[in-house]
């Protein structure tokens, strides 16, 4: 990786982190949703980085495209909520610092099992998987080793699809 | 990362230049005056606006923002195996994929089955499903 | 079959024996590109084609259009740029003065980010991805987020109704568009798209001519791109969230000036990049039809080449163009519950079948299309 590269990295993690600090924060629900959008892109920034191409498409396909528009829409059905100040800062802030510090210790030890030198900067072997084409890998991966769990997700949302709009009608 | 994204990159980077650029430019070359009478009001044809602008919805739209959503993810989980479909062919074994690809198909054609039949994509007909039978008015 | 390059290494290795320009690194080559292509093609298309759309709407209407500013009032985009630039800058006092301003943002960034994965060309696509089609179809969805917080900063019910519509629309119709373009991924079998036309190339061997005629499946699914396109694009007859009979002028009520200016460019280049993008998965992009100037007896060098993909693709994409601008003319605009029914009672379940049609073609014939299977049969 180039230094520029590496700024530009950097730049997106700090965006990413101020972004979701807005989200998290900011007295406006409006204004966080936008912030969480920012966000996600953010991330997916950081899956082009790690080499997973498909995975930022599906990112912001799926989050931006998807998830962004049904946060809004909510948030404007309900438009009282745009004219609302919500402080919600202190009394629970224990919880998510600890589910957070958690998902952190989870993820890191998960990462640096599969590949201890992780942390070292430009390992060869690294530096080779992060220019290979992974598209066809993952359809591989999912037909293969992972048939199963490929097949219960797309049982999942199909329940998912039956319960949202189940809920979504009223009665 | 491929290097093709150090081009993506660019092109995001000029891209978001130009709406400051354009507005920027129109900045200079136009009169800065002050809004007046009723022209910071919304237009609404010449009336004067009543009540809030930010008026309430049909909730349909967060239907179909969950819907999408939900066909969204399986589109996606389905790419990288349409990707696979020629090779496997090729080499002969097109059968697995061919059935995978119907089982993904059968199962979003059940879920839009569902919301087909209990009325969910109707957009007009009011929100309480099929049974209710008034004139539509669209 | 070789390979296709990205448009930075291209000026690259075109430059490389000249004395100052063979300095320059791959990035500083990619930055120029990415300039070039958003200055010299995308922004004077989206000024052109103002000017183009009342011009062929005129010629249907058999009216006269612009003629005052320069011959055939070829110069009337230029006049209409400098009446926007110069125009009083409105924001709305009682709206969010924020969400006013980024919306334009979200708009021109989506339509004109696309442009790095277009493959004008077998040595000009800017950044041929392994995510191509994928990135192009991702990088679009952008515009419906910067359309809705656009029409909600803009304090006015015509633009939030448009808006929310806008919303609506365009996410609906992501579902089909990219159910049509599947067809595509499953016959060649990846989603870069300097791959995906290089196979639809005349000849013997891996070339299967055009996606359009690859199967009976991939007709229909080529409509159905171009449909899902256009309302992905808010063009007639899928225009409603502008409906102006109903919602004066929809999402861009409120803005005036270069503003609107913004919208109106992010929007004739999404039509654009709908049409490139048809014109890539479908036709065949750069390849002319029934001859394949890479195999030809004499090898050509690179900037000759260049000129022929660049001017194949664009005639296609142009051409596409003009249907849409065409079809403003000729058809009435759908009322919405006939828009959602079109799209998940119509289209949605006709782009599973081809889905399914063409993965059954794939598997009974190996993977050939009708032109191979017809050349084998006539020994040609």
């Amino acid at each position: 990786m180039t230094n520029g590269m590496k700024l530009v990295l950097f730049g997106a993690e700090v965006l990413t982190v101020l972004c979701a600090l807005i989200a998290t924060f900011h007295p406006n629900v409006l204004y966080g949703a936008i912030a969480l959008l920012i966000t996600f892109l953010g991330v997916a920034v950081m899956y082009v980085f790690a080499g997973a191409d498909f995975l930022a498409g599906a990112q912001v396909i799926v989050y931006v495209g998807g998830v962004t528009i049904l946060i809004l829409f909510a948030i404007m059905l309900t438009q009282w909520l745009y004219q609302m100040k919500l402080r919600d800062v202190g009394t629970k802030l224990l919880a998510p610092i600890l589910i957070g510090a958690g998902l952190f210790y989870v993820l890191a030890k998960a990462l640096l099992d599969i590949n201890p030198k992780f942390l070292s900067d430009n390992a060869e072997p690294a530096q080779k998987f992060l220019m290979t084409p992974k598209t066809a890998l993952l359809g591989e991966a999912l037909l293969g080793s992972y048939l199963l769990p490929f097949e219960a997700i797309t049982i999942l949302l199909l329940g998912a699809l039956v319960g949202a709009v189940w809920i979504a009608r009223p009665r | 990362m491929e290097t093709g994204f150090i081009t993506v990159f660019w092109y995001f980077v000029i891209a978001a230049m130009v709406v400051p650029l354009m507005l920027g430019v129109g900045w200079l070359l136009r009169p800065k005056a002050k809004y007046v009478g009723k022209e910071g009001l919304a237009y609404e044809c010449g009336e004067d606006p009543v009540g809030s602008p930010w008026i309430k919805f049909n909730i349909r739209f967060y239907v179909i923002a969950i819907v999408f959503i939900i066909f969204d993810v399986e589109l996606v989980a389905i790419y990288p195996v349409a990707t696979m479909f020629k090779s496997a062919v090729l080499a002969g074994n097109g059968g697995l994929i061919f059935a995978e690809i119907f089982l993904f198909v059968g199962l979003l054609v059940a879920g839009l089955m569902y919301c087909w039949v209990r009325g969910d994509l109707e957009w007009v007909k009011g929100i309480s499903g099929p049974k209710r039978k008034e004139k539509v008015n669209a | 079959m070789n390979q296709s390059a990205a448009f930075a290494h291209t000026l690259q290795s075109w430059t490389s024996q000249l004395p100052i320009l063979s300095a320059f690194p791959l990035w500083a080559w990619a930055a120029i590109s990415a300039l070039g292509v958003i200055f010299l093609l995308a922004l004077p298309f989206g000024g052109l084609a103002t000017y183009v759309e009342r011009k062929i709407a005129a010629d249907i209407q058999d009216r006269i259009g612009p003629n005052r500013v320069g011959p055939i009032g070829i110069f009337q985009f230029a006049a209409d740029a400098v009446k926007m630039l110069a125009k009083e800058d409105f924001v709305p006092p009682g709206g969010d003065r924020f969400l006013f301003n980024l919306a334009p943002l979200f708009v021109v960034v989506g339509a004109l980010a696309a442009f790095a994965a277009l493959p004008l060309g077998k040595h000009l696509v800017g950044a041929d991805l392994n995510i191509g089609i994928f990135y192009i179809i991702s990088v679009t969805t952008l515009i419906a987020p910067g359309l809705l917080l656009g029409s909600w900063g803009s304090q006015n019910k015509w633009s939030l109704l448009g808006g929310l519509r806008a919303a609506a629309q365009i996410v609906s119709y992501e579902i089909p568009v990219a159910l049509a373009i599947l067809p595509v991924i499953l016959i060649s079998g990846t989603l870069q798209v300097g791959s995906i036309v290089e196979q639809q190339g005349w000849g013997v061997g891996d070339y299967h001519f055009w996606n359009i005629i690859h199967n009976p499946f991939t007709i229909i699914s080529f409509f159905l791109l171009f449909i899902g396109g256009l309302a992905e694009t808010n063009r007639i007859p899928f225009d409603l969230p502008e409906a102006e009979s109903e919602l004066v002028s929809g999402f861009n009520t409120e803005f005036s000036g270069m503003r609107f200016g913004l919208y109106a460019l992010g929007e004739f280049v999404d039509v654009f990049v709908m049409s490139a993008v048809l014109t890539t998965v479908y036709l065949g992009g750069w390849q002319l039809p029934f001859f394949n100037i890479d195999q030809w007896v004499i090898p050509l060098p690179t900037g000759i080449v260049a000129l022929v993909h660049f001017t194949v693709f664009m005639t296609k994409t142009l051409l596409l163009v003009f249907v849409v601008m065409w079809l403003r003319w000729t058809l009435p605009r759908l009322r919405v519950d006939q828009l959602m029914g079109l799209c998940w009672k119509g289209m949605v379940p006709l782009a599973l079948i081809n889905v399914t049609g063409t993965a059954l073609w794939m598997w009974i014939f190996k993977g050939q299309s009708l032109m191979q299977l017809l050349a084998k049969a006539f020994g040609g």
